[in-house]
């Protein structure tokens, strides 16, 4: 396997940990992502998918811990406001998450970066 | 178009569509009566609302399948349609027998109606979605033979792909599952089976092989990507969905009186159902990312990644959220479950419909594709309607989860009614976002007549 090759397979294996952590092995799956970012080198595509990884499962991560103390801090477990909030969230936000981790794994299987342009 | 008779297609999209707007119309006449009870009454009570709004659904459905199989079919396999007289012939018996149905359901009352058909020989009315009068199910019974023998007769005798082998076994086991609904035995257990031999072997096992050969019909027309890739995809996407779909049933066995181990059976099969659902929006993706054309139209592009997302998360998402047993024991027979039906029926049959109509009504028209005006219109329509469904679902789940605790989970429950007032702001909310679904509509039928520059078609 050659280094471009290399770098390809680190690419969609840091997209596919991304997706995993988002959606079976949370933790597990962005251990893995940070494993994979110590392997990359610089200005490569691989580096470039684990470091999209990294940030798109912070961002869902920075969500949930906000969901997490507004449900505290608003109604508490015994409010249904709360369940109303927290579980709408999880349905469609995280489901976003999940959605925009599939087209970044779909994008790395290329080699190509992410673009906003594919229609 | 490549062969005149594709053409049989045009005038069951146009009875779709018709069909569509009506059930859009009773949609937000029905969402009014959630919060006005009695609106419209006593010309348009609530269950009569309710009934003609599942059944067009149903029906516009169905026209939309049989127009896709017919617009599909020839193309595929490389003929001429085998009888198109006999396509427009039960065109005209479908669409007769199917206004017949819904002017009855306004006009005569619902029990009236059951004597005047003479239900009593063959009693069949009276179950969720499957109200018609047996003498229309009979109608239906004979549309579809002749259907599946038309598409059937011009797949055996034309060149075979997995897209019309794999739509063909869909359409089979449509007419098959259907004739559950004349057995309509006393006991209500067995009721249950039976209703929903009918019901979720539709919407979760067979027709998901029909919106997957459809699906994958129009991505190797706009993307140009090889057949065989997109065959080895379609594959296990109906393999998973068979996989799941087909035990899944038993997510409807949890409370009916049926043996306990449907709680486990129909928990782990189900929670698998998002699974083919998934797959559907990763091949979609991969598809339109390793597309080798441009194509122009680029509205059905979007229909077609837009079916994919949406019933991964109507479909997937919001069925896997009450599927388990211990969770369905407190949101069964909620605003959750109407949560889930919403999104799921437009994200996974409505827009595959609307893909397919997309795609074949330009070039039955004499075009490759529509306008720049009507695909900006058309696009327009595609945002306003997906967004006002997905403010819709959210919306009906916010008041699901608050009935539910309200309801069934608080130390003190409150009555069903009291519950109802509690949670009306979520009904007068999602009462809006469908008025805006309504405007999409008029936009998406406005689409078809706007005038403007064509554009052109540059293969790659």
């Amino acid at each position: 396997m050659n280094a471009e090759e290399l770098e390809l397979k680190r690419a969609s294996l840091s997209a596919l940990a991304s997706l995993l952590n988002l959606t079976v092995l949370p933790v597990i799956g962005f251990i893995f992502l940070l494993f994979l970012y110590k392997q990359t080198q610089a200005q490569t595509i691989g580096r470039y998918y684990a470091v999209l990884g990294i940030k798109i499962n912070l961002a869902a991560a920075i969500a949930l811990i906000i969901v997490t103390g507004l449900m505290l801090l608003l109604g508490g477990f015994y409010s249904p406001w709360t369940w109303v909030f927290v579980i709408s969230y999880f349905v469609f936000v995280h489901a976003l998450f999940i959605l925009v981790a599939t087209w970044i794994l779909v994008r790395s299987w290329t080699g190509k970066k992410l673009t906003t342009t594919f229609l | 178009m490549k062969y005149e008779s594709q053409g049989v297609a045009k005038l069951y999209f146009i009875a779709a569509i018709a069909l569509f707007v009506g059930q859009i119309l009773f949609g937000v006449t029905m969402g009014l009566q959630y919060v006005i009870g009695d609106f419209l009454f006593p010309e348009i009570p609530f269950n009569v609302a309710r009934m003609v709004h599942t059944n067009l659904l149903i029906v516009w459905l169905l026209f939309g399948f049989m127009g896709s199989a017919y617009y599909l079919v020839p193309e595929e396999a490389e003929r001429e349609l085998f009888a198109p007289w006999l396509a427009k012939l039960m065109f005209w018996i479908f669409l007769v027998a199917g206004a017949l149905t819904i002017l009855s359901y306004l006009l005569v009352p619902y029990a009236r109606l059951a004597e005047l058909t003479m239900n009593d020989l063959l009693p069949t009315m009276g179950r969720e979605f499957l109200e018609q009068p047996t003498i229309t199910k009979i109608g239906i019974v004979i549309v579809a033979l002749a259907f599946i023998f038309n598409i059937g007769m011009t797949v055996l005798t034309g060149r075979k792909t997995v897209i019309n082998l794999v739509l063909l076994t869909g359409l089979v086991g449509l007419a098959v599952f259907f004739l559950f609904s004349f057995y309509n035995p006393d006991n209500l257990v067995m009721d249950k089976y039976f209703w929903w031999f009918v019901v979720h072997l539709w919407v979760e096992g067979v027709w998901e092989l029909i919106m997957a050969s459809l699906l994958a019909y129009v991505l190797i027309k706009v993307t140009g990507v090889d057949r065989e890739v997109i065959e080895k995809w379609l594959y296990i996407i109906i393999a998973m969905a068979l996989i799941s779909g087909l035990v899944g049933t038993g997510h409807h066995f949890f409370w009916i009186g049926a043996p306990d181990y449907w709680q486990w059976l129909g928990s782990v099969f189900s929670a698998l159902e998002p699974i083919p659902f998934f797959m559907m929006t990763l091949f979609a993706f991969n598809v339109v990312n390793k597309r080798r054309r441009d194509h122009p139209n680029k509205a059905a592009v979007l229909w077609a990644l837009g079916t994919a997302v949406m019933a991964f998360l109507g479909a997937g998402v919001w069925g896997f959220l009450h599927t388990l047993a211990p969770v369905n024991y407190y949101t069964h027979g909620t605003q959750i479950t109407a949560a889930h039906g919403h999104m799921a029926f437009y994200g996974a049959y409505v827009m595959v419909v609307l893909t397919m109509i997309s795609y074949s009504m330009p070039i039955m028209r004499g075009q490759k594709a529509g306008n720049i005006k009507a695909q900006v219109v058309e696009m327009w329509s595609f945002w306003l309607m997906t967004i006002s469904m997905v403010f819709i679902t959210l919306f009906l789940t916010g008041a699901g989860i608050a009935q539910v605790y309200l309801q069934r989970y608080s130390d003190d429950p409150l009555p069903f009614m009291v519950v109802q007032e509690k949670i009306a702001i979520f009904y007068w909310l999602r009462e809006a976002a469908g008025l805006v679904f309504l405007i999409g509509l008029i936009l998406y039928i406005y689409s078809f007549f706007a005038k403007g520059k064509e554009v052109e078609f540059v293969e790659g």
